[in-house]
């Protein structure tokens, strides 16, 4: 049965939430959501997590020695390493569950937590390799589109257009000119692995998809759109708002790859045009002060219709099509 | 000589290395030297120069080591966990003896540790890190003013010995300001031309090799023994160090860095006390001045290493005087600074 409300009501009435409160995240960071509701759709299913988690925001300012907001085992690693480290920490439990030495019969589950730093770029190397090895974990990325941590550095997901402090808008140049990743196919595009994206607008679709994540027998990972209020320059109440925006201008399209059969989980009656995306973040203010700002946007309009309509057509000719 | 400017450490270093005739720099974020990346980042374009992010610091030092295979002036900034991803390619690079400059800002280890400043990488920047008998220059700079012109030094001296070399920074350092004094920039056209083995174009003459490798093992034995001739050179004649105070002291206070900084202070709040210290400060760490510091175990009766780690150099100074005289040592670390009074209380209770 999948996860419903009145359970997840239940569970936060009577149960110890399995991440608290108490971290030192920016108010209005929407990195605790994704931990919040992952790890709470993990319990709320009878399982239990074991969260490792890479270097970023969300490890740093959820375990300040000797606080912790994390009511489950917890594991961290550096910056590379969290797909390794829960790889290593699934592959003792499955030994010693294999050889009959397990003292507890709770179905365990490793859910690993990384950035997009720690994801897109200096991760993705141990991530594949958990993946293709089959581990059975799954992987939530807080994708907030930079190296927040440090203050805002480009990373393999930020955006064009974007003003960060290694890729400025300058007189020249507007921001970073390269376009994100697409980290879903990527990792999509490994054997028998759920891969899909989830925004923090739609906790439902989130929850719906680390319910199958979790489920699915093997690698799962969960691509979550998570805005960094500071540096995306947003009021600290607009980040679900903003991502409700990217999902209806097509910048972040709702779907997953189910062992190769692509669904699109949300389909928005009337699109809106990526212009109003742009303008509603703050990081793009200096990109649409630039002369060539209308290229930027109609180079982005272009790519996110024709990635949409590509979208469809997966849809469309991977109907069934299960590779596994 | 320009006026003097505020500049932040890590900036300092950077515009420095650009002063210096470097114009390709490779980088990855890492607290606390990310400033370095991101001044590089908005820099490099005005002097026409390449600022490229890698996607870690694995790629970052094996772009160095392309880059520097063409015979230009090339560097990296990182802080400790950074610099230990880099090893495979420090290794390489010395192997390869190619000039590169690296930045460490050294913080709080080990394991994930924490961003406050630090002295326990020492081991890794002057005794390895990496694979392999090699060396690295490296130094220790008390001050923005040293870093700045440190900077330069270690291009040339990368460039003159066809080897790397490190700035063995701290958080302290990366992160304070302070007036500094910034060298010309240097003429673009007056660096050490490399063309004698450089990959710059092969045709019209026979091709370079770079490597660090050689399937017969006496062939690379004589690699290793002809690196061992070049750090022989580089020990006879880049040793660097300051002495304060030193000509009557009976206590000889050997740091380096930050913390032979703050040993001055110490140094004439002790003389205060009536008690004749002086301090020692070596600013190559590799090649160390181990006869410079031997010479003073003649005169001085006790030897007091201080060290932003659980100590490190206390084994060079040890090693410099060789038995002569006690050496005693204090350290604070995981990101402690020492403060000079409770260095010099440790120290009237050794006297």
């Amino acid at each position: 049965m999948p996860v419903n409300m009145k359970q997840l009501i239940n569970l936060v009435a009577k149960e110890d939430w399995p991440f608290t409160q108490g971290h030192r995240l920016c108010p209005g960071c929407n990195a605790p959501m994704v931990a919040k509701w992952a790890t709470m759709t993990a319990k709320a299913l009878g399982y239990e997590p074991v969260v490792g988690a890479a270097t970023g925001c969300l490890e740093v300012s959820t375990t300040i020695y000797p606080f912790t907001a994390w009511n489950v085992p917890y594991i961290h690693n550096a910056f590379e390493n969290v797909a390794a480290t829960i790889s290593g920490a699934e592959a003792a439990y499955r030994s010693l569950k294999n050889r009959g030495k397990l003292k507890t019969d709770k179905p365990i589950k490793f859910i690993a937590f990384g950035g997009d730093g720690g994801t897109y770029d200096i991760g993705l190397q141990s991530l594949s390799g958990a993946v293709e090895r089959g581990h059975d974990f799954l992987y939530i990325l807080y994708d907030n589109e930079g190296y927040m941590n440090t203050g805002n550095q480009r990373s393999g997901s930020t955006p064009p257009g974007a003003d960060a402090t290694t890729e400025p808008v300058g007189k020249v140049k507007t921001g970073k000119v390269q376009f994100k990743k697409n980290i879903v196919e990527i990792i999509g595009a490994h054997e028998n692995v759920y891969a899909a994206t989830a925004s923090t607008s739609d906790p439902f679709d989130f929850m719906a998809k680390v319910e199958k994540g979790l489920k699915h027998e093997g690698p799962a990972f969960i691509a979550v759109l998570a805005p960094c209020v500071r540096f995306w320059r947003i009021p600290e109440s607009d980040g679900p708002k903003i991502t409700k925006l990217a999902v209806e201008t097509k910048y972040w399209p709702l779907y997953e790859i189910d062992r190769g059969v692509y669904k699109i989980t949300r389909k928005p009656r009337n699109f809106k045009p990526i212009e109003e995306y742009i303008r509603s973040i703050g990081r793009f203010r200096k990109a649409l002060q630039h002369p060539e700002y209308k290229e930027v946007i109609e180079e982005m309009q272009k790519y996110v219709d024709t990635r949409w309509e590509r979208l469809l057509k997966f849809e469309e000719a991977t109907k069934g099509m299960y590779l596994r | 000589m320009a006026e003097k400017v505020m500049v932040k450490g890590t900036e300092a270093i950077g515009e420095a290395a650009i002063r210096a005739g470097c114009r390709l720099y490779f980088g990855y974020p890492i607290t606390p030297q990310s400033e370095l990346t991101e001044y590089m980042s908005r820099r490099m374009p005005q002097v026409d120069g390449v600022f490229l992010q890698a996607e870690s610091e694995v790629a970052a030092v094996n772009m160095l080591y392309g880059a520097a295979s063409t015979g230009h002036r090339v560097m990296t900034s990182t802080s400790s966990p950074g610099y230990s991803l880099m090893q495979e390619g420090v290794s390489y690079i010395a192997g390869a003896e190619l000039p590169v400059v690296f930045v460490n800002v050294v913080r709080g280890g080990p394991g994930l540790g924490d961003i406050q400043p630090a002295q326990s990488d020492y081991f890794q920047a002057t005794k390895g890190g990496g694979h392999g008998d090699y060396r690295l220059v490296v130094y220790g700079p008390e001050s923005l003013q040293e870093a700045v012109e440190l900077t330069a030094k270690a291009f040339d001296v990368a460039d003159k010995y066809r080897n790397p070399a490190l700035i063995l920074a701290d958080g302290m350092l990366g992160q304070m300001m302070e007036p500094v004094e910034f060298p010309e920039f240097r003429d673009l056209s007056t660096l050490p031309d490399h063309s004698s083995w450089a990959m710059q174009g092969a045709k019209g003459r026979e091709p370079h090799k770079i490597t660090s490798f050689d399937i017969n093992e006496y062939v690379l034995e004589q690699m290793n023994l002809r690196y061992q001739e070049k750090y022989k050179k580089i020990i006879e004649n880049e040793q660097m160090w300051e002495e304060y105070k030193t000509d009557d002291a009976d206590i000889i206070i050997v740091a380096y860095g930050t913390m032979g900084r703050i040993a001055k202070t110490i140094v004439n709040m002790a003389r205060e006390k009536g008690v004749k210290a002086g301090l020692f400060r070596p600013i190559t760490l590799w090649p160390y001045p181990y006869e410079a510091l031997a010479k003073l175990a003649d005169q001085a009766k006790l030897f007091f290493t201080v060290e932003m780690s659980m100590g490190q150099m206390v084994e060079d100074v040890k090693l410099a005087v060789n038995g002569k005289k006690t050496v005693e040592f204090y350290g604070r670390t995981g990101g402690v600074v020492p403060t000079p009074n409770e260095v010099l209380a440790k120290l009237m209770e050794l006297i």
